[in-house]
């Protein structure tokens, strides 16, 4: 049998998000039928500083908040800058282009084909999940992450 | 004929900026007021005025040794007081910020006495007698050298330098030491350069616009600003640089 592989992009904007324009660009993406895995992408917000004299210290930040994506809360743990994509078919990203393209006014952003996230299992992979690793939880985080994905109704 | 020190090679507006920041003769502009107490804060080596802590005592009450080159050179302020050795330690984006980390450290060879300078890829440190410090820093501060957006003041954490700005045109600062204030346009220091945060804020100006930071910027950046390959003279004198460079390793004899 042979195994299905799904097309990737990913969508890279000139600025990084806001998490205002995060939470429109994601709504958005989710209103897309075909759209698979999501992993969005950018420099880590930490909740204390992690190092420094003030370790320790907690570390408000303006760009690190809730957003309502669908029917769930996303807590972004980044400033976004990337959003990996897996979706069914090559036909969803010219449809997923048309759909985010009115969020972007003041700035740009491109659609990138390409292989971004991982489909087969690592080494790193192997030895945290074993050898019946779900397909569907790989390359969408750290395998020493204890953050669980969050699960998105679609509308097919 | 005298010697006229040349700085640095280049035909473009980025090589004629990085000349006039090294030029210690060229009078740096400057943009904004940011008082003496507000450059403490932001640093956060001392209260704003409480006295100087110091490291040894000061010279007039020292024994020197008899040494010529103690007699030539002039101690500066802080030294003759025997002031501890602080910091301050700037991140500047490659996004048409007004300085760069190694043009910091050959304008203030120029124009400062007394200092350490550390060059990093995206930032760069300052080390010298703390009321040294806090003058040269209002001088980086305060003058052209400077944006509110571009340039941070960070001691610690300070990734930022090579990321895309953010929707409000401010470097990514993992611990947003410094925030817009949208409404009066102006940048507020709202942690002092370590991440602790500050009691009162402290504004820094509004950021400089698009025109002016490309017109003032001393990085090359194909995208948003002067491509390096557009400057003939500069890549002429890098490759010089690089080809010698490599013959030598080979002991050319001529």
């Amino acid at each position: 049998m042979t195994e299905a592989t799904f097309p990737q992009c990913r969508i890279v904007t000139e600025r990084l998000l806001n998490p205002e324009t995060t939470e429109k660009l994601l709504n958005k993406v989710v209103s897309v039928a075909g759209v698979r895995r999501m992993v969005i992408n950018g420099p880590r917000l930490p909740e204390t500083v992690p190092y420094g004299p003030a370790k320790g210290q907690a570390n408000p930040h303006p760009m690190r908040k809730t957003i309502h994506v669908g029917d769930q809360e996303v807590a972004l743990n980044v400033h976004v800058g990337t959003v990996l994509l897996e979706v069914e078919s090559p036909d969803v990203i010219p449809a997923l282009k048309a759909a985010i393209e009115p969020v972007f006014t003041d700035f740009t952003f491109r659609i990138q084909e390409g292989k971004y996230m991982k489909t087969s299992p690592s080494l790193v992979d192997y030895c945290k999940y074993g050898p019946d690793a779900d397909k569907s939880m790989l390359g969408l985080a750290d395998p020493n992450s204890k953050s669980r994905p969050i699960i998105l109704q679609g509308i097919k | 004929m005298a010697y006229k020190p040349q700085y640095c090679a280049g035909q473009t507006v980025v090589a004629a900026n990085r000349r006039k920041a090294m030029d210690p003769t060229h009078k740096l502009t400057k943009l904004r007021d940011v008082t003496d107490k507000d450059i403490v804060l932001i640093m956060g080596h001392r209260a704003p005025g409480s006295a100087y802590k110091s490291a040894h005592p000061p010279l007039s009450e020292q024994q020197e040794p008899a040494c010529p080159v103690r007699k030539m050179v002039t101690p500066t302020d802080g030294a003759k007081a025997g002031d501890r050795v602080r910091y301050i330690q700037f991140a500047d984006s490659m996004y048409n910020a007004p300085c760069q980390p190694y043009l910091r450290s050959y304008l203030e060879a120029y124009r400062f006495r007394g200092i350490d300078p550390g060059t990093l890829s995206g930032r760069q440190i300052i080390e010298c007698r703390e009321r040294d410090l806090e003058k040269y820093a209002k001088d980086l501060v305060n003058t052209e050298l400077f944006d509110p957006a571009l340039c941070g003041i960070r001691g610690a954490t300070v990734h930022g330098h090579s990321l895309r700005l953010d929707e409000n045109g401010m470097m990514f600062d993992m611990l947003q030491r410094c925030v817009l204030d949208k409404k009066a346009g102006v940048v507020k220091y709202v942690k002092n350069q370590i991440g602790e945060p500050l009691d009162a804020e402290v504004k820094v100006g509004k950021p400089m616009d698009n025109k002016w930071l490309k017109a003032n910027t001393t990085i090359y950046h194909s995208l948003v600003g002067t491509a390096y390959r557009d400057d003939a003279e500069a890549i002429e004198y890098i490759q010089r640089i690089h080809s010698l460079r490599t013959k030598y390793g080979f002991m050319p004899k001529e």
